[in-house]
Formats: structure tokens, C-alpha cells, sequence
């Protein structure tokens, strides 16, 4: 693959009920990214954002976002899923040779809907919602069951992954305030409301109002806009079937397959030594460990043994990842940004020593149905 | 299709069974709120109050925009400066709405778009009720009408009145 290197990028700070427009806050994160890149419109040649009709309350939502998203007149598309899917299909127009800098961009403003209830909908019609009151929730609860009857693990291994994040939460100016706490403990976690038993309140990444941007350009331009390119070595993405009970929810296979798929791209035989950070969209606590094991990082079962804090073997989400703020289609996004960041040394008070490697990944769907993992890597040269 | 599978197709009766079966359920979201921004409309909304027209201008491409805009796509930067228009503008172009009203008859309603004299965009605008759909033309001049009482409001202007064409003929 041709080198294709990530010139710029920003976040908005996430908060659960912003107090300005959608519009504004898609302006103020590719604004933000191109001023960071020290870009103009002008060099704008493709656009790929990452919304949802719903979650947008407009049919074909990409219509009102363009001039705000640096589409004007531009070659625009949309892709309705994770932004860190959105970031594949702005890869594959650089790929296609045509264009010099690729704008990517996703987000959305739960403040305005009732997210979880819009999940209701996106269960099958005949099967699952007449009977059952199955969404993204409770769907996480079979699945962190399955996952915790499988391997024997307690509900305090699971609890230790939110404290973790919210606690690297805090050290992140960026992430939502009511994700953020330093002082959080094991029982807090565990005694937290249950939203659908074992899954409680404090284990579940809360949906908030949220945009990202990040810029993507071929070798040539990318190394005339920026010193510090880092650039995309591997990129693997799956999607596994639409019923949860065709299923093995102890494990993610979609995950184990796009992290081989991206792996073989990137020439990493040893994920462990060969990762240096990691930063992953868990939509629940427990999901950051089933991935740690889908990405190589650690047996299967074994995830609760390996120490992924900051100073850690292994830091796994050093920013609070989705716990630290989930807005719908911008969190995978995010997670690049923060393995960007990494990589640049611009992490401030959550940096990790020494990353040359990062990987990141995006989720969608049910218990993380489709999954899309990106290994990015720095190096001026 | 090959020959044998299009015989075979051909051959192929159609039975009288059902296939599909329809089941109703919902598929909305039981609110939405859009939250849109304010800030930027405040001066706008002001002038309103007092029959007052203002756009607001990009200093990247000087285009002039009415109803105010918070983004200049083609800049990507926001219009910073305020501009006065005028109330008199012209039809940029027009469709023909077919309305029932109370007593069930279908009215024809033209629905014009309209541009402001001293701004670069059009709007959304009704014509005076009772004006005649074969006498409106792109070009026709028209002037706002306004509420007696403006609250300050999109809604202030009512609908546009026709205004005398002086506008001569380029020989
Ligand atoms: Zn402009």
C-alpha cells in the first residue's frame, strides 16, 4: 500500500448536553483540524463525514452538514457508521490517487434524542423486538455474561476496567466532566445503578455531544504540510452476522479477524511487544478486555492479568477511551486521534513513554457486530 | 439465464399461495430536539423588530447573505460583518402550489423564491394573497410586507406585495 500519512486533526470537548448547535460544533472540529494543519478550504479535495439519518433527525443528513464539514463544492460522501469507518473509505479515495488531502469527520448530538431507545430499532423486526426488550444494552449484558461465565471471571475484574478509564478520564481535558473521576473505586463501579444486570451505570460509556476531525494525505503532500506525519500501516475491518445468537459472545470474531487482516498489512507477528499503546472504542467495560484478547494483546482470559495503565505493560486507552465519553460516530474517530497523539508526543498529562506503534480501533453495531482496526505508525521519513 | 433454465422457467406455474406476511411496528423516534444556534442570529433578529433588514457579509468572498448564515461554506470561515438590504427584491424563480382550502377546492399559490436588492441569496417567501399565478415572472419586483407588530422573527414579513415594473426592455 501506498504510504498515506494523518496530517492533522482535532476533537471538540465532549458534553452531555452542549450548549451549542450541531452545526457549530461540526465547524469548530474541521475548522479546528485544518488550522492545525495549517490548511486552507481551498485544499480541501474530498470530504467523507460519519453521521446517522436518525441520529441527525433529517433524511440523508449529509445535506445540511456540507458547508460546516468543508463540503461546498467539494467531492463529498458519507458513510453511516464509526468514524474510524469513515476514515477507511477517505483512505481508499487517496488510494484511488486522485486527491491531495481527504477531510474525515464524524460525530452527532445525543442531547437531542433518546439514544438508547433509537437502539431499539435497529433490532430485527420479526425475531427480536416484538418479544424481547433487546438493545445495546442489555445486548451488552449477554454478552459480558458469556464473556465472565466463559473465562470465570468476577464482575471486579470488569468494574477495574472502568475505573481505569475514568480515572484516565480525568487526566484527558477533553472528555466528558461525568466520565471524569480520580477518585473512583472498584465498588463505586460495582454498586453503581444497574442498567441491565450485570451491566451497571459506571461500566457503560455514555453517550455524549461530540465531533472529530481528522486529515489524511498521500507521502508527497503529507510530508510539505507537516514534520510530524504519522502514518497508516495497517488497516483490517469485519463485519460479523446481523443475529446475536449465531454468535459466540464470549469472544469477538469480527475483532479477531480485522486485527489479523490489519496485522499482516502492517508486518506485526507479536502484536504484544510490537504495540506499543493501544486505544480502543469499548462501548462497555467489559468489551475492552474481550478486545484486548481479539487483538493478540493478551491470551484469551487473561485480559484481567495484564497491567494497561498508563505506566503499564500495556497502556490500553491512556485518554479514558469511549468511557470517557461515546458520542455516536465520532468515538472511533477519537481513538485514532488519541493513538495520533500518542505517537506525536502530544498527549500531555496521559502521554506514554517511547510510542512508535498504536493501534486504534471503531465499532458498530450490537455487541460490537462490525469492527475496523487501524495500526498507525510515526517516522518522519 | 441459459436456454434450459428459461424453459424451465417458462414451465414454471405460478401458485396461489401467500408468501409474505406484513407485520406493523413503529419506526420513529418518539422526539427530537434540534438544537440549533442563536448567537449569530441576535442582531438579525433585532433589526426584524424594527422593519429593519440586515445580511450578514464573508470578508473571504463578500457574498452577502440573507437569512444570515453562520458558515460561509466557500471560505469555511464565518461571515463577520453586518450589511444592510433593502426591502424591495425580485423573484429569482417560482412554483405553483396546489392547496385545498376550507371548502375543499383546490387554490393555485405561487411560492416564489426571492432575492433581496443588496444580497447574494434567495428565500422562501408567499406572494400577497389574491395575486393572480399568470402574473408572476422571475424578475417580477416585489417589496416586504410587514406585521403590524414584528416580534422580532422570520416570521415578520407576512408575504411580499407586487411593486410597479419599470424595469425597460435592453434595446
Ligand atoms: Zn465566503
Amino acid at each position: 500500500m501506498d504510504k498515506v500519512g494523518i496530517v492533522g486533526y482535532n476533537q471538540v470537548k465532549l458534553y452531555s448536553d452542549a450548549n451549542y448547535g450541531r452545526y457549530e460544533m461540526i465547524f469548530e472540529a474541521v475548522r479546528g483540524a485544518l488550522d492545525n494543519a495549517g490548511l486552507k478550504k481551498k485544499d480541501i479535495t474530498t470530504v467523507i463525514s460519519a453521521t446517522n439519518d436518525y441520529y441527525d433527525g433529517r433524511t440523508i443528513s449529509n445535506c445540511f452538514t456540507v458547508e460546516v464539514g468543508g463540503g461546498y463544492l467539494a467531492d463529498e460522501s458519507k458513510v453511516e457508521m464509526d468514524g474510524a469507518h469513515a476514515m477507511l473509505y477517505g483512505l481508499m479515495r487517496i488510494l484511488s490517487g486522485n486527491h491531495k488531502l481527504a477531510v474525515v469527520w464524524g460525530g452527532s448530538m445525543p442531547s437531542c434524542y433518546p439514544y438508547h431507545s433509537a437502539r431499539l430499532y435497529e433490532t430485527d423486526p420479526t425475531w427480536e423486538r416484538p418479544n424481547a426488550y433487546v438493545n445495546d444494552v442489555t445486548a451488552s449484558g449477554f454478552q459480558m455474561r458469556a464473556y465472565m461465565d466463559k473465562y470465570d471471571i468476577g464482575a471486579e475484574y470488569i468494574a477495574n476496567i472502568a475505573v481505569k478509564n475514568r480515572k484516565n478520564a480525568a487526566k484527558n481535558p477533553l472528555a466528558l466532566e461525568e466520565a471524569q473521576n480520580s477518585n473512583i473505586t472498584v465498588d463505586e463501579v460495582l454498586n453503581s445503578d444497574a442498567y441491565s444486570d450485570p451491566v451497571t451505570e459506571l461500566m457503560v460509556a455514555q453517550p455524549c455531544d461530540g465531533v472529530a476531525a481528522v486529515l489524511l494525505a498521500p507521502e508527497r503532500q503529507a510530508l510539505k504540510i507537516t514534520d510530524k506525519p504519522v502514518w497508516i500501516s495497517g488497516v483490517g475491518w469485519n463485519q460479523d452476522t446481523y443475529y446475536i445468537g449465531e454468535r459466540d459472545l464470549s469472544t469477538c470474531t469480527s475483532m479477531e479477524l480485522a486485527a489479523k487482516q490489519a496485522y499482516d498489512m502492517a508486518n506485526i507477528n507479536d502484536a504484544k511487544n510490537d504495540i506499543d499503546v493501544a486505544e480502543l472504542h469499548e462501548a462497555y467495560a467489559h468489551e475492552e478486555m474481550i478486545f484486548t484478547e481479539c487483538l493478540g494483546l493478551a491470551e484469551k482470559g487473561e485480559a484481567r492479568k495484564l497491567n494497561t495503565s498508563i505506566g503499564g505493560d500495556l497502556p490500553i486507552n491512556p485518554s479514558g477511551g469511549a468511557m470517557g465519553g461515546k458520542p455516536p460516530c465520532a468515538t472511533g474517530l477519537i481513538r485514532v486521534i488519541e493513538a495520533v497523539k500518542q505517537i506525536r508526543g502530544e498527549a500531555g498529562d496521559y502521554q506514554v513513554d517511547g510510542v512508535n506503534r498504536a493501534v486504534a480501533t471503531g465499532q458498530i453495531g450490537m455487541c460490537a457486530q462490525n469492527n475496523i482496526v487501524w495500526v498507525l505508525e510515526g517516522g518522519g521519513e | 439465464m441459459s436456454k434450459q433454465t428459461q424453459r424451465k422457467s417458462m414451465k414454471y406455474e405460478k401458485k396461489e399461495y401467500k408468501k409474505t406476511r406484513t407485520m406493523e411496528a413503529n419506526w420513529y423516534l418518539s422526539s427530537y430536539n434540534y438544537k440549533f444556534n442563536i448567537t449569530h442570529m441576535q442582531p438579525f433578529l433585532k433589526k426584524m423588530k424594527q422593519k429593519k433588514l440586515i445580511g450578514n457579509k464573508c470578508s473571504g468572498c463578500n457574498r452577502v447573505f440573507y437569512p444570515p448564515r453562520l458558515v460561509c461554506g466557500e471560505c469555511l470561515v464565518k461571515p463577520d460583518r453586518w450589511v444592510d438590504i433593502r426591502e424591495t427584491a425580485r423573484v429569482a424563480t417560482y412554483v405553483i402550489a396546489y392547496l385545498k382550502n376550507e371548502e375543499g377546492e383546490v387554490e393555485e399559490r405561487p411560492l416564489v423564491l426571492v432575492q433581496h436588492d443588496g444580497c447574494d441569496t434567495t428565500s422562501i417567501a408567499e406572494l400577497a394573497p389574491g395575486v393572480d399565478v399568470k402574473d408572476t415572472y422571475i424578475g417580477l419586483p416585489v417589496r416586504a410586507h410587514w406585521k403590524d407588530e414584528p416580534e422580532g422573527g422570520l416570521e415578520d414579513i407576512e408575504y411580499y406585495d407586487l411593486m410597479e415594473d419599470d424595469a425597460e426592455d435592453l434595446q
